[in-house]
């Protein structure tokens, strides 16, 4: 199964607020995913008593887990030839 | 669309009274309008009730002061001879009106803290305040200020409208003044809505502090969890025959040390945020990466703290009745 990083769109109409998400490529967009790593508020806000009007997004991520070995092989790959005692017997 | 009847067209008298003619009217002229507006055409009845007598005549005699209010605060309703300070319907003695602090009262209170640099829980102690008010009357008080340096317009005779309406607590200075509220009050804990049955020894003195651990043993005692724990190591100390003076100085020095500690942790709360935090920052916006672990979701995943919209469970913000909009922190 293919596995990518993608976003899932929560929030409401006109606001909305992605979880950052480890999920197979097959799957829907908000479906349940293997694993939320993150989250991504693209509405721009300023931060509390600054007038400078300077806007920042916030954006969590867990950028070392992504990193690791339950991840890294996510190519497709050829599925294992198996032997032939392994395969259901047909008679 | 409403209902189409035929009626008359404008005619000379204002009164059109629904009779006989009226039939005949409108075989002749069959003209459709909406009925959206019917006016009643009956005049209204010129009621003088006894109540209302009674009232006027109450007005014209006992009620004659009440016309023109004197003083600054409310002048409420009472039986004659009864002086009311704080009940505005004289019939309901449960409902209360609790006085307001002042303003020049909260000036002093802006001027202690901010210029005299005194801390807020010396100022809460001093004039028997709620320490939240204090600050809360500290932040608007900023904020007034604010406006005031940017030319902003403020709501002054709104204030002073609804001031002169409620009854107001002054503080006056350089002298003891009576407390505005209890401030010592202590939060009731889940923990200590159990009723336990704790055999002890008679011959051991059992303090809050063993209460506390009998109810749970991460528990603080009492003495610990009040807002002002500092006054009651004061009165200790003044039991135990410190001078007064002495007491309150060192009453002081705590509160001091307290409120230090406390700005030091959010300091270091602060720090370790932006520890955490990469900034990068572009034209546009600055994208403010955090660092965290997705690995903590809690025993079954679900953990509240756990990053991210929750999945499989409905996000009541806006169905009616479960959430409560005021903000609970100030940023």
């Amino acid at each position: 199964m293919v596995v990518k990083i993608r976003l899932a769109r929560f929030g409401r109409k006109n606001s909305p607020f992605y979880n950052i998400v480890v999920a197979h490529a097959r799957t829907a967009r908000n479906n349940k995913p293997l694993e939320v790593i993150g989250t991504y508020d693209p509405v721009p806000k300023p931060d509390p008593y600054d007038e400078s009007g300077r806007l920042h997004k916030d954006i969590k991520l867990d950028s070392l887990g992504i990193m690791e070995p339950k991840y890294r092989n996510t190519e497709p790959r050829t599925p294992p030839v198996l032997p032939r005692e392994a395969l259901p017997q047909q008679n | 669309m409403p209902p189409l009847i035929p009626t008359l067209p404008p005619a000379a008298s204002s009164i059109i009274r629904t009779s006989a003619g009226t039939a005949r009217c409108v075989a002749q002229l069959p003209q459709q309008v909406p009925i959206a507006a019917s006016f009643s055409t009956t005049a209204s009845r010129p009621k003088f009730s006894k109540a209302r007598r009674l009232f006027r005549a109450w007005e014209r005699m006992e009620g004659r002061i009440y016309r023109r209010p004197t003083g600054d605060g409310p002048q409420y309703l009472a039986p004659r001879g009864v002086e009311t300070v704080d009940r505005p319907f004289p019939l309901n003695p449960h409902f209360k009106s609790t006085k307001v602090l002042d303003d020049r009262a909260r000036e002093m209170i802006w001027e202690k803290i901010m210029r005299g640099g005194e801390t807020i829980k010396a100022v809460s102690a001093e004039f028997g305040i709620d320490i939240r008010r204090v600050a809360a009357v500290v932040r608007l008080k900023e904020v007034e200020k604010d406006w005031i340096a940017k030319d902003k317009p403020l709501a002054k005779p709104y204030a002073k409208a609804v001031l002169s309406m409620l009854p107001k607590h002054f503080i006056k200075p350089n002298v003891s003044n009576p407390p505005f509220e209890p401030i010592n009050e202590l939060h009731v804990h889940p923990y200590t809505m159990q009723q336990i049955f704790w055999p002890t020894s008679e011959s051991r003195h059992f303090t809050r502090e063993d209460a506390a651990k009998a109810f749970h043993p991460t528990l603080l005692s009492a003495d610990k969890r009040v807002p002002h724990p500092e006054l009651v190591q004061m009165e200790r100390e003044v039991h135990q025959g410190r001078l007064l003076w002495d007491a309150s100085e060192r009453f002081k020095q705590n509160v001091m040390e307290s409120e230090r500690k406390a700005a030091e942790k959010q300091v270091a709360k602060a720090a370790y945020e932006e520890k955490k935090t990469t900034r990068i920052n572009t034209e546009r916006f600055e994208f403010r990466f955090k660092q965290f672990n997705a690995e903590n979701v809690g025993l079954r995943g679900r953990s509240r703290n756990a990053v991210g919209w929750r999945y499989g469970t409905p996000h009541d913000d806006r169905s009616k009745g479960h959430q409560i909009k005021i903000p609970t922190s100030v940023p």
